[in-house]
């Protein structure tokens, strides 16, 4: 290990941040930490468009009768909705972002194989998004984020447009999984083995392998979507021979395990976290690691109980239904190691580790609901009511969104060289877990009686239950915008972060707040596990010798 | 520093003129009715050609574990999508025969409740 | 990192020299990182691709007749000749990439732009297929309006429940995606030929050239494919 120096800021130093400045020093950069800034702030930006278009929902949804909307505007803005969180927020989030800031230093690498790449990858995100964002001149979209035939060929919003978008965000997902499973393979620092990688590290390997082999199909789906309209070539349509049922196939090909392309570098932001902040190694290292890569491949197997309504053979629905189940193992294995990190651990209630207790509960619901869901009798009664929009919340925002937050409070000291304020992270985190629940507890209820999901109006009895969700909703949104005014406050006048502010023993922290440009001072060669907390204590006393 | 292999333009001449017999295969056997065993016989010379454009034109021969690796697995999920479309399509209505009915279906044209301009 | 990073590979005398990447410390580590990235780029062609083939068996499946007596109106002959050209250009390109392997200019340069002459007669069959289809309506479902010669035998197949133009879908979708990769290929070979005039591939770095070798024999690889599927239609 370079012994850096823990306690010695040299505030003269260049970092990446002020090694040189301008237009092109950010948007022609090569270096994979101002590119992954780049993503955090556009992620987020999208983060908060699509939460405005979730606030509008709730809004209207206040009274049974619907407030704001026509029926056919409230199809365009819970499609907007979804296509701006799942496709321009989450699956770039994680892995896009933190995975860019955090992964190459992580393996004591100067940089990822392929730069160029990201920067294209980077590039490819902003002109999908443009792509999305320009539609709206023709007016939004209202095909719902999944796009089903027939309707989205005859719909007649630009689904396009939207859909183009989509294609080129799709070949950003892919080109950043392909850098990380190349960076991945070829450029870990000397001593850096497979078994001594963070488990961030592998669980956004293993995103990266869903990135590569599931997003092409979703490509080739969209394409097909786009010619259908601009040539009418009627594969997807039963009026011309065609089969809809096809175009869910290969939706949900992808679609499904872009599920997990969402929750897997999440639940590799929570490893890290927990560990560092409960000061213990992870408990059953290599079997966290390992149904990462269960959890990968078993995501190809299930796509069909995304169809258990949609006129599949009672063969592939009993085939899916039951392959289904086996997602629960490695999920559990993870949930259980990580209690197991816990227990008896040194627990400093740090801000990223307050987020992390809220996706450890928020977790355990969304994933036991998703058991409920596979069952294949149940599901009938449950396909489509508001039970499977809290369980997907419960997973992609109460899970990935909050691992998402839990991971920027982890490595904002590091990337931005700032600390934030402690007290206001933890109100407003408490904030987030409080209003998530409040918004989605009540959508199970609502949802296990039958109010079926996408409606603009809805029967009068449920109108308490819609009201909660919507007090909820702002609770959420007021804990979000208190997070962002800290973290530009942290930005104008924060405090000077530590070059190691948690403690931890993975490779990132191992130089200077910020980091600079190659990331290290001096090349790295790792000589011990990982997760060794035993470093620390005999840094700190060789430094009082 | 920087082992690299090249092939032999005599090898490379020899899997020209075997791709080339096995089109000729190809089209032979297309002429032969093996049943319902004729997307096999096809699909089996296909993936003979295959083999060798990836092991010899392709190098894989000498290439890492890791890429062949990852080009095996892309077929290996893509025989997923195969696999279980095949199983729904092949098995719908199994036991409920109304599941097969087919909307009415119309030819070539495409009436205009369905073109739209976006 | 330091400096003694950036060092160029071995260069033969009258070519132009390859310096390594900064973030590499070898040149094996940046050959093999550049590699391993373009399989799996490979791979995620073989995925696109494969959602086609998908489609294809989807529909084979549900209308075998009409598969079959659609099939028969392409002309198998110019299938089997343009499988020949792109395998005759797999083979040119596989010795341009053993040219520039061994620092060889102009067998390189000679190589590779028989490759593209090869690919552009491909595209030129192609195009008197197409024509020759456009001719006489049998076109994806919009377009649909067969009146050649094959109407006829078109409509007593509709009549028995057939679907002929989901054929032509397929088959103008397929060859049609097939053929964008082939222009592309094209013009990126090119583009490195005249990289190869000027000396900037020679032993000590041809890994553009084996690249975009790799591409073009997996263009080929799709059309292997491709004609028994379509063009004899098992």
């Amino acid at each position: 290990m370079t012994a850096t120096a823990v306690n010695v800021p040299t505030p003269t130093a260049k970092h990446y941040l002020n090694i040189s400045s301008g237009f092109w020093s950010w948007f022609g950069t090569l270096d994979h930490k101002r590119i992954g800034l780049m993503y955090l702030i556009g992620t987020t930006l999208a983060f908060l468009v699509g939460g405005l278009f979730a606030l509008l929902i709730r809004t209207h949804l206040w009274e049974h009768t619907g407030m704001l909307f026509e029926p056919g505007t409230y199809n365009q803005v819970f499609t907007l909705h979804g296509v701006f969180m799942v496709f321009v927020f989450i699956i770039p989030a994680i892995p896009a972002a933190l995975g860019n800031l955090a992964l190459p230093g992580m393996l004591g690498a100067p940089d990822v194989a392929l730069p160029r790449l990201n920067l294209v990858s980077f590039y490819l995100w902003m002109i999908g998004t443009v792509f999305i964002v320009v539609s709206l001149v023709w007016g939004a979209v209202d095909t719902g984020w999944t796009f089903y035939t027939p309707y989205s060929a005859q719909s007649a919003t630009p689904v396009i447009a939207v859909g183009t978008g989509i294609f080129i965000l799709g070949f950003s997902s892919i080109f950043t999984g392909l850098n990380f499973i190349v960076t991945t393979h070829k450029m870990r620092a000397p001593g850096m083995t497979w078994f001594r990688m963070p488990l961030f590290v592998w669980a956004i390997y293993a995103t990266a392998l869903l990135q590569v082999l599931a997003t092409p199909v979703l490509g080739i789906t969209l394409l097909l979507l786009v010619f259908e309209r601009l040539y009418h070539i009627g594969i997807f349509l039963p009026e011309f021979g065609g089969d809809a049922v096809l175009f869910q196939h290969f939706f949900w090909f992808y679609s499904h395990p872009a599920v997990y392309i969402m929750i897997l570098p999440a639940m590799g932001v929570i490893s890290d976290v927990i560990s560092v902040h409960a000061r213990k190694p992870v408990f059953g290292y290599r079997m966290v690691a390992y149904s990462s890569l269960a959890i990968a491949i078993i995501s190809f197997l299930v796509w069909g109980h995304h169809m258990f309504t949609s006129g599949q053979s009672e063969f592939a629905l009993m085939a899916f239904s039951f392959l289904t189940f086996f997602v629960g193992i490695p999920s559990a294995i993870k949930v259980f190691n990580w209690v197991g990190t816990i227990w008896k651990g040194s627990i400093a209630m740090n801000a990223p580790m307050l987020y992390a207790m809220s996706f450890l509960i928020i977790f355990v619901i969304g994933g036991l609901t998703g058991i409920f869901l596979g069952a294949l009798s149940l599901d009938i009664h449950l396909h489509d009511t508001y039970y499977v929009v809290a369980h997907f919340h419960y997973v992609m925002m109460g899970s990935t969104a909050v691992a998402f937050f839990a991971g920027v409070h982890h490595w904002w000291p590091k990337f931005t060289g700032k600390m934030y304020s402690e007290f206001w992270a933890k109100v407003a985190g408490t904030l987030i877990f409080i209003g998530f629940n409040a918004t989605f507890l009540p959508q199970f209820v609502m949802g296990s009686q039958g109010m079926p999901r996408r409606y603009a109006t809805y029967l009068e009895k449920w109108e308490g239950y819609h009201q909660a969700s919507t007090i909820g909703a702002f609770v959420l949104a007021i804990g979000v915008g208190m997070m962002i005014v800290y973290f530009v406050h942290s930005l104008i006048a924060g405090e000077k972060a530590k070059a190691n502010q948690w403690g931890a023993v993975t490779l990132e922290w191992d130089s200077p707040s910020p980091p600079p440009l190659y990331n290290f001072e001096k090349d790295p060669v790792v000589t011990r596990e990982v997760y060794d907390y035993s470093v620390l204590t005999h840094k700190a006393e060789s430094h009082r010798a | 520093m920087h082992v690299s292999h090249v092939s032999s333009a005599g090898t490379l001449l020899k899997v020209l003129v075997a791709l080339l017999i096995l089109t000729i295969i190809t089209v032979a056997v297309s002429r032969v009715d093996f049943g319902g065993a004729n997307l096999f016989v096809a699909m089996f010379i296909a993936v003979i050609k295959l083999s060798l454009v990836m092991i010899w034109f392709m190098h894989l021969k000498h290439d890492t574990a890791t890429n062949i690796l990852f080009i095996l697995s892309s077929f290996v999920f893509l025989s997923l999508l195969f696999l279980f479309t095949i199983a729904d399509w092949s098995t719908r209505g199994d036991t409920d025969p109304t599941l097969t009915q087919r909307a009415p279906v119309t030819q070539g044209v495409y009436p205009s409740s369905l073109r739209s301009d976006h | 990192m330091s400096d003694a990073h950036s060092h160029a590979t071995p260069t033969p005398t009258g070519f132009v020299p390859h310096n390594v990447a900064h973030h590499f410390k070898t040149w094996e580590q940046e050959f093999q990182a550049a590699k391993l990235g373009f399989w799996l780029f490979l791979a995620t062609e073989v995925l696109l691709f494969g959602g086609l083939f998908a489609a294809y068996i989807y529909y084979h499946g549900a209308y075998p007749e009409t598969f079959k007596v659609c099939g028969e109106m392409l002309s198998w002959k110019l299938g089997a000749l343009n499988t020949s050209v792109l395998l005759l250009s797999s083979w040119t390109m596989a010795m341009g990439v053993r040219a520039a392997q061994l620092s060889k200019k102009t067998a390189c340069f000679n190589w590779l732009i028989i490759t593209v002459l090869c690919g552009g007669a491909f595209m030129v069959v192609k195009y008197f297929e197409y024509s020759a289809k456009i001719e006489h309506g049998t076109l994806p479902t919009a377009w649909f309006h067969p009146h050649g010669p094959e109407a006829e035998v078109l409509n007593a197949l509709i009549a028995n429940g057939g679907q002929p133009s989901m054929f032509f879908s397929i088959y103008f979708t397929m060859t049609g995606l097939h053929g964008v990769h082939v222009l592309g290929g094209m013009v990126v070979i090119t583009w490195y030929a005249i990289g190869v005039a000027r000396g900037r591939y020679h032993s000590g770095h041809y890994l553009p050239i084996d690249l975009v070798g790799l591409y073009w024999h997996i263009v080929d690889i799709i059309w292997i494919f491709l004609f028994p599927l379509l063009y004899l239609v098992p």
